[in-house]
């Protein structure tokens, strides 16, 4: 969406919002109404910033050694003859954390297919299988190795937690993968899966938004990407403007979520104090 | 002097198998001969408890059995606590399963529990609803219209036909709400979904591991108290007075952890011993 | 081109917006379907695509066996346990009861086949027996895993003279009968191995805490410190542990620490001397409480580690998740992102 395209279209939204708004803005549950101005707000953010990037502009993302090691994980299984294992976490497509897998496993399998290492994705969920063999297959349709290409490469192995890590040791254990990654959301059976991982030697670089398992991942794999890290992944490894910029926008709201944090503690204190009548908590607080 | 820090250097890189080896023979002595090791409730474990505690006789109690096999020694123990105490109170409890392996879980507590500890009557005093697919939708069902998700409970039998199910339309209609939760989804998202929106008073008891996500909503007062793995299902069952699994468990988690910080702290000296060796070297 | 790009990419955008919008709009139709339809129907397709897993594993696993490639046996029993699964869930009921309607003229040969399949005794039996009438029959407490077994059953109460029926359990309820057969596999086959595989999560905390959990650097000395305060703390053992203990320790450390920024023998070891000293004063002082000073004691540090650092670790990552799955979502929502169409 060029900005001639985005100005337009905020203009139309902003102008039916506000014929909506003075029509006694029907159905609108009223106690919501900051959150969908910060949604506004938000999405506004990202769309300035995918469209500066768009432009050319240099966006300055600091390294992160996880994404970079991507590429020496892979090397290294080339030169060891040994496969790539993928795993892309335990639940299903209805999660962003396996949506982002997905796409990050699409990068990872555009360098499987560059460098004609066998790659191997155990799923846990029948969809994530289609749209695992989906992305691999673009990956690898991209790069010029369509022939490489084997829809048994995304693999079902179970829907339960633990036969699936119990399925992905034995797969570790077998074929003695040199690389591993864990991109995805995981639950307890994440060190399980990490602890084998580490006893097979293999480099292992994990990627979760789960908080609890964070920790077993750092302790266990060569990289963690913690978080944002994570979902920033794509645009680190695809390197498109698009998603460049829109870890940019992510920053910028960060910066302003804190400045928010930083006021309404000052206007929450004045307002206990009795030196204003003004409750932020009052607007902050979803119903 | 030598032979003995190279002794421990080389047990710094000891084989895995060793450790698991002494972990296992650690782990086994206590439930043995348990050591009766005292259990000290802590601040959320006694919330929850005073939390049940002012319910007035007769409420209604949902309880939501979100777990499975693996995690059964962590959250078994606090459910069949829980049932105890609301069972003991005289409170009707209502028992629901995000997950489908929870709806056999339920069954074994309720059997333990209601059937045989109690001789309660199933339809008066509990009733197990039952798993039904749909994560977050089944809650978003509970909160709206409950006769939506269930028209008939876990036993086949129809919702209009269980005289405790007569004035249940949602959940507005209960007094308490507790997810005994071992991941998604489970207690985060009752929160999200059905404690807050709602209003309901909302307990939990959740794995270790979990805690730390659900802590922020303790903080907050969303949810009254957590039971914090098995050391707060132990924590509750000396509360109510009924050591059960969770404290015959702590005796043997407790040398665990003794074992495993005796191990870091070994490790660590090691590692020192080895840097301060590559340090002279060069 | 226009079904495999411009349908889909429409699709997650009206399907993306009406469900991020809808929860702002109070009419019935929406919230219905943003609460209820939209969630059910992608269990809808999620139950089906079940399907797809399930034969996609049949074949892979068929296959290894056909070719005896390296393990092959053991896809034996995956493929069993699968049959066996869906069998026991899906084709067999594995519960049947038998209601004993009436006894009959002897009532001792049936109290006497009564006691073989249960726990009572003859005269219990009898007794029970004599309970009978025509509103309400007795049901013999076992149940019985296949039809065969039961007919078996069923026929020697009616040899021995008494009006039995069989009651084969509801379909659904068939799952979690006791003693069924479902039931049996889940709680003597599932749960012991979902339980044996989260078991070794204990061994594999001690060899990755024992390989990890090293002093190399400023934050992992701090991961250390409040990883061994945290596993002392929650267990029973921990409030054992006295806090003038901890504090002896501190001493002894503050010297360690002396001793690496300065390396001088005196002002280590006065810097001991005295931390020991204004200890045990402390302590003769207050009369060694072993849960006084609070910070010193494992239970209330451990609690404190809890409620104020980690909560705050926690929900700044959870903040910056959220930041994180809404650009995500908002790029799928506005097309930037189409890797689900493999773009």
């Amino acid at each position: 969406m060029n900005d001639k395209k985005f100005w337009f279209t905020f203009g139309v939204i902003l102008i039916v919002f506000i014929i909506y708004w003075l029509l006694g803005h029907p159905h609108f549950i009223v106690e919501r109404v900051t959150m969908f101005y910060a949604i506004l707000l938000a999405a506004s953010m990202l769309i300035y910033y995918i469209n500066k990037a768009k432009r050319g502009e240099k966006i300055y993302l600091r390294t992160i050694p996880g994404l970079k090691a991507f590429e020496e994980a892979v090397g290294r299984a080339t030169e060891m003859g040994k496969p790539v294992l993928y795993v892309p976490g335990i639940v299903d497509m209805d999660q962003v954390e396996t949506v982002a897998g997905v796409i990050i496993l699409g990068h990872v399998a555009k360098m499987t297919a560059r460098y004609e290492t066998a790659l191997n994705v155990p799923v846990a969920r029948s969809i994530v299988m289609k749209a695992g063999r989906e992305s691999v297959r673009e990956s690898y349709i991209m790069e010029g190795r369509p022939d490489l290409f084997n829809e048994d490469m995304v693999h079902y192995l179970t829907d339960d937690q633990f036969a699936y890590a119990a399925g992905v040791n034995g797969i570790m254990m077998r074929e003695k993968p040199a690389a591993v990654f864990y991109q995805g959301k995981f639950y307890a059976e994440s060190l399980i899966l990490a602890e084998t991982g580490n006893s097979i030697g293999a480099i292992q670089i994990a990627g979760t938004a789960s908080p609890a398992q964070i920790p077993f991942f750092v302790t266990a794999c060569d990289y963690t990407l913690i978080g944002e890290e994570f979902f920033a992944a794509s645009a680190y490894l695809s390197q498109d403007p698009k998603l460049i910029g829109a870890v940019k926008g992510m920053d910028v709201l960060k910066f302003m979520i804190i400045g928010l944090i930083v006021l309404s503690i000052f206007l929450r204190l004045f307002y206990d104090l009795g030196w204003i009548n003004f409750d932020i908590l009052k607007y902050l607080t979803i119903q | 002097m030598k032979k003995l820090a190279d002794l421990v250097i080389k047990l710094g890189y000891v084989d895995r198998r060793w450790i698991f080896l002494i972990i296992a023979v650690v782990v086994m002595y206590p439930l043995f001969k348990p050591l009766g090791l005292p259990i000290r409730p802590t601040e959320s474990s006694q919330e929850v408890f005073n939390t049940i505690e002012a319910l007035p006789q007769g409420s209604k109690v949902l309880l939501s059995c979100d777990y499975g096999p693996s995690t059964k020694p962590e959250i078994h123990p606090m459910a069949v606590g829980v049932l105890r105490h609301l069972f003991e109170k005289g409170h009707q409890v209502y028992v629901t399963c995000l997950w489908p392996d929870g709806q056999f879980m339920a069954r074994d507590a309720l059997d333990q529990v209601a059937e045989n500890e109690y001789g309660l009557n199933y339809g008066e005093d509990y009733v197990l609803l039952g798993f039904r697919p749909g994560n977050e939708a089944v809650i978003k069902g509970i909160v709206s219209d409950i006769r939506k998700m269930y028209t008939i409970d876990s036993r086949a039998i129809p919702i209009g036909d269980i005289p405790m199910m007569k004035d249940i339309k949602n959940i507005s209609d209960f007094d308490l709400l507790f997810s005994a939760s071992a991941g998604y989804p489970g207690t985060v998202e009752w929160v999200q979904l059905a404690a807050d929106p709602t209003g309901i008073t909302m307990s939990s008891g959740v794995t270790s591991i979990q805690v730390n996500e659900v802590m922020p909503y303790v903080d907050a007062g969303q949810i009254k108290g957590i039971l914090a793995g098995m050391p707060g299902a132990a924590e509750y069952e000396k509360l109510i007075g009924k050591p059960g699994i969770g404290t015959s468990g702590m005796d043997a988690q407790s040398i665990a952890h003794i074992v495993i910080v005796m191990f870091i702290i070994f490790g660590n000296i090691a590692f020192y011993l080895e840097r301060q060796r590559s340090k002279k070297t060069f | 081109m226009f079904w495999k790009r411009q349908i889909p990419i429409a699709i997650v955008a009206l399907v993306g917006t009406i469900t991020l919008f809808g929860w702002f709009i109070d009419q019935p139709d929406i919230k219905s379907f943003v609460d209820d339809d939209a969630t059910q129907w992608y269990d809808i397709l999620a139950s089906f695509a079940i399907f797809l897993g399930a034969l996609n594993l049949l074949k892979l696993q068929m296959q290894k066996i056909i070719k005896r490639k390296k393990g092959w046996q053991y896809s034996i029993f995956a493929i069993g346990g699968f049959l066996f699964a869906i069998t026991a869930g899906f084709l067999m009921r594995g519960a049947y009861t038998v209601n004993i309607n009436s006894v009959g003229d002897t009532p001792e040969v049936v109290a006497q086949v009564m006691a073989e399949e249960t726990e009572f005794t003859t005269n219990e039996s009898e007794v029970l027996l004599g309970l009978i009438d025509d509103d309400s029959p007795l049901p013999l407490e076992k149940v019985y895993m296949t039809g065969k077994g039961v007919n078996k059953v069923a026929n020697k109460i009616i040899a021995s003279g008494a009006s039995a029926e069989i009651i084969p359990e509801n379909w659904g309820a068939h799952l979690t009968k006791k003693d069924g057969l479902f039931n049996w596999m889940f709680f003597k086959v599932f749960t012991p191995l979902s339980a044996t595989m989260f078991a070794l999560l204990a061994f594999l905390v001690a060899s990755a805490s024992y390989r990890a959990f090293r002093i190399r650097n400023f934050e992992a000395t701090l991961l250390l410190v409040s990883g061994i305060i945290i596993m002392l703390g929650r267990v029973p053992i921990g409030s054992k542990i006295s806090s003038w203990f901890v504090l002896y320790i501190l001493a002894l450390l503050l010297g360690v620490i002396v001793n690496s920024w300065k390396s001088n023998k005196i002002l280590t070891f006065s810097t001991v001397g005295i931390g020991l000293l204004v200890v045990t004063i402390a302590g003769f002082y207050m009369g060694w409480p072993i849960d006084k000073p609070a910070f010193a004691y494992l239970p209330s540090l451990q609690e404190w580690i809890y409620l104020v650092p980690n909560i705050a670790g926690a929900r700044a990552i959870m903040i910056g998740i959220g930041l994180g799955v809404f650009a995500t979502s908002i790029r799928y929502i506005l097309g930037i992102e189409k890797s689900y169409i493999g773009e």
